[in-house]
């Protein structure tokens, strides 16, 4: 008798831990996003140099684009890793493709200055791509391949050796089965 | 005829349409930002959260709305992006099914938990059922009592008709007591009549009960005076039963012990105080992400702590005094003891007229580095102009002096003393108007119930009048475009309307949040608020305003 009482109260209180467990073990910001394995958005976007680029004029390129904010530390945590990257890459059909969010322009090009960026970067002054994308928290990037499908989402930051293998799968476009996390910063 | 029909409805539907446009808009899109969670504030939702995402998703919905997109479509749309994540009410299809059921069944088990716990203690308590007893049970229970025999259970007894066993010695002896009580005339006739049959009846009940079921044997013993030991199992039996308890109590409270011990390492590890508007109470220990998502590892690095620096220092230069606060209070998180982190929140003190905290802060500084030239100038400067301590300021200045190689900034804190060596010491005077300056600074904020009409793509103009004149254009006007509360302001003569005239004397300051962006037109539902204390002399510092009124 009282060991069946132990089991019953046993059998209610386990899986109330296990919830308990599970909700303060996942990050509360986190939000899984439903993109990975469709098509990219499509969108234009004014560069800093005041050319207009749309993501169609690229298709047949893999593309790495990439949201970040000149305020976000894990964005500059990044950036150089980004360009050496970009520099290796440059010449193999394969784009670049920054889009500064929820910053001034001043702010902006200081920050492309500061880490002499020369791949291509513009800004999404309403917001309007970075909620297209589902941006939540920065730096986050998606790899598109050829025909234009998400192939990979990253959030946070990134390092050399992740771009470069991702970017190799999207060349190849093979879908990644999970996002990655880094260090990130979450939106405002 | 068909087509007389079509017209009418056409010309039916028209002025409705018509009229349903804006407010209806406005109206529609709130419903729908209401129903979406903020990405930004998890807790709020996209209608009431205050964060420039959430500005930016409201201002895409009205813009999907005008396209002529149905709700549905927008929500959809959302979802597409963000997943069922961003729905504040998860639909109640497939495995979401649970969430919407489970607290209707965990409600209903609860209650139909309670009302069988509540009707047993309530039979337990009232004693069994009354009328409907044997006569034959009735008479067996007087023949029990005639017999004056005392009642008394083992209290380790155990066994599914434990309960009932103990019942039965607790109605007996209750039975003898009132039998007692009666014959020494502690209580009346009446009560006697009365209490006797509903005792005797309830006795008969836990007697029935206990035939009902297979009857456990209940060893009778001695009379009055002797102790009769009822036993339902032998001495071996039982003492095997009270050591079995007895693990079972010692595992309930290692269990307990180890549950207390393990939420308390769990709770202490994975929550903290917030330390922004950014950050959760989650997070180190268990998800990685350390104060506002960054991860402690990353934030530890003597890299971050730089671009951390770096960032309060490009917030600090552009007035943005919230983020280069956040950005130094990280830079004292990882190292409390920096100085130019606290000399720079000092700064920011000062800026906010904090001059006791920022005498603090400056102190702090000076605490690691005594010799730390900008805690000097700090500290110097805000007991020359706040507090009117001219040898205070002296000491601090002369200290920077002799850090100070020659050059501009070396004159410049020399000049510095040596117009404090001109000057009496009157820390009001000093206080208030900035020497010699023909400049009015202040921060503008804005009133929190009005937090929810703002836009991010109004236009702030801060208007500067001659005191009492009420119309012609102003003396001076300052545009800033996309603004970010709370505001720090500066207006000087390169902001007057018309250029060569003196920019001097009394004026009355206000600010205007205008939707359209022109000055010139006053739209209905722009924010606006006036400088409390108009009219106030150009050259004043502190003039704060706060938004709060609606046009």
């Amino acid at each position: 008798m009282p060991w069946r009482r132990i089991v019953l109260t046993l059998a209610v209180i386990v899986p109330l831990i296990g919830i308990l467990a599970y909700g303060f073990s996942r990050d509360p910001r986190y939000i899984l996003s439903p993109l990975i394995g469709r098509p990219a958005p499509p969108f234009t976007v004014t560069l800093f140099d005041g050319k207009k680029l749309s993501l169609s004029d690229l298709r047949g390129k893999v593309v790495f684009l990439n949201f970040w904010a000149s305020w976000c530390p894990p964005c500059r945590a990044e950036a150089r890793d980004i360009e050496a990257t970009w520099k290796k890459y440059k010449d193999k059909n394969i784009v670049f493709l920054g889009i500064d969010i929820q910053d001034t322009e001043e702010a902006a090009l200081a920050f492309l200055k500061e880490f002499e960026i020369t791949y291509l970067n513009g800004r999404d002054a309403s917001g309007r791509i970075s909620i297209d994308y589902g941006v939540w928290g920065i730096p986050e990037t998606f790899f598109i391949d050829p025909e234009g499908w998400i192939t990979y989402k990253h959030v946070g930051d990134l390092g050399s050796q992740i771009i470069t293998s991702k970017l190799d799968e999207a060349r190849r476009g093979f879908i990644s089965a999970k996002e990655g996390k880094g260090s990130y910063q979450p939106i405002r | 005829m068909a087509r007389f029909s079509l017209l009418l409805l056409a010309l039916l539907i028209f002025p409705m349409a018509l009229q349903a446009q804006p407010d209806d808009l406005e109206e529609q899109a709130r419903r729908i930002a209401a129903e979406l969670r903020c990405p930004v504030c998890q807790n709020l939702s996209v209608a009431d959260s205050p964060s420039e995402m959430a500005q930016q998703m409201r201002a895409l919905i009205r813009e999907q709305l005008k396209e002529g997109k149905s709700p549905q479509e927008i929500t959809a749309y959302f979802t597409s992006k963000y997943g069922e994540w961003i729905l504040l009410s998860p639909t109640s299809e497939g495995f979401n099914l649970l969430v919407w059921i489970l607290p209707f069944i965990a409600l209903t088990g609860g209650i139909l938990l309670v009302v069988l716990v509540v009707r047993r203690w309530v039979q337990r308590k009232s004693g069994y059922r009354q009328g409907e007893v044997d006569p034959a049970l009735i008479q067996r229970v007087q023949q029990d009592i005639a017999a004056d025999k005392v009642w008394e259970v083992d209290p380790d007894i155990e066994g599914p008709r434990a309960h009932l066993i103990h019942e039965q010695a607790r109605r007996y002896t209750e039975l003898q007591e009132l039998e007692f009580d009666y014959q020494k005339g502690r209580i009346s006739d009446a009560d006697y009549r009365d209490l006797r049959p509903r005792y005797e009846a309830q006795a008969a009940n836990v007697l029935r009960e206990l035939d009902s079921s297979s009857a456990l044997a209940m060893t009778e013993t001695q009379s009055r005076g002797a102790k009769r030991q009822t036993k339902y199992a032998g001495p071996a039996q039982t003492g095997k039963a009270s050591s079995r308890r007895g693990w079972v109590f010692a595992a309930i409270g290692a269990f307990l012990l180890v549950f207390g011990v393990t939420l308390g390492v769990f709770l202490s590890k994975s929550l903290r105080p917030r330390s922004s508007e950014q950050d959760s109470i989650t997070g180190d220990f268990l998800t990685g992400t350390g104060p506002g998502g960054i991860s402690a590892s990353s934030a530890m690095g003597g890299a971050d702590l730089q671009s951390l620096l770096t960032q309060g220092h490009a917030a600090f230069e552009r007035k943005d005094w919230s983020q280069a606060i956040d950005a130094f209070k990280k830079v004292i998180a990882i190292d409390s003891d920096h100085p130019e982190a606290h000399t720079y929140m000092g700064f920011i003190l000062t800026q906010a007229g904090h001059a006791d905290s920022a005498l603090l802060a400056f102190n702090r500084a000076l605490s690691t580095n005594p010799e730390f030239p900008l805690a000097l100038w700090g500290k110097g400067m805000v007991l020359y102009r706040d507090k009117g301590d001219f040898p205070g300021a002296r000491q601090n200045l002369e200290k920077l002096v002799d850090l100070l190689p020659p050059g501009a900034q070396r004159n410049e804190v020399q000049r510095t003393m040596d117009e404090m060596g001109s000057r009496p010491a009157d820390p009001v005077q000093s206080k208030q108007l900035v020497a010699g300056s023909s400049r009015i600074e202040g921060t503008i904020s804005v009133d929190p119930k009005l937090k929810a009409k703002l836009d991010s793509r109004d236009a702030l103009y801060i208007i500067v009048r001659s005191a009492g004149s009420a119309g012609g254009p102003p003396l001076a006007v300052k545009k800033v475009g996309r603004p970010v509360f709370p505001l720090s302001y500066s207006l000087g003569p390169e902001n007057m309307m018309i250029p060569g005239r003196p920019f001097s004397g009394k004026v009355d300051v206000s600010v205007r949040l205008d939707k359209d962006g022109n000055a010139m037109t006053r739209d209905p539902g722009s924010l606006k608020g006036d400088y409390k204390k108009n009219p106030v002399e150009i050259g004043s510092q502190r003039v704060d305003i706060i938004i709060d009124q609606v046009l």
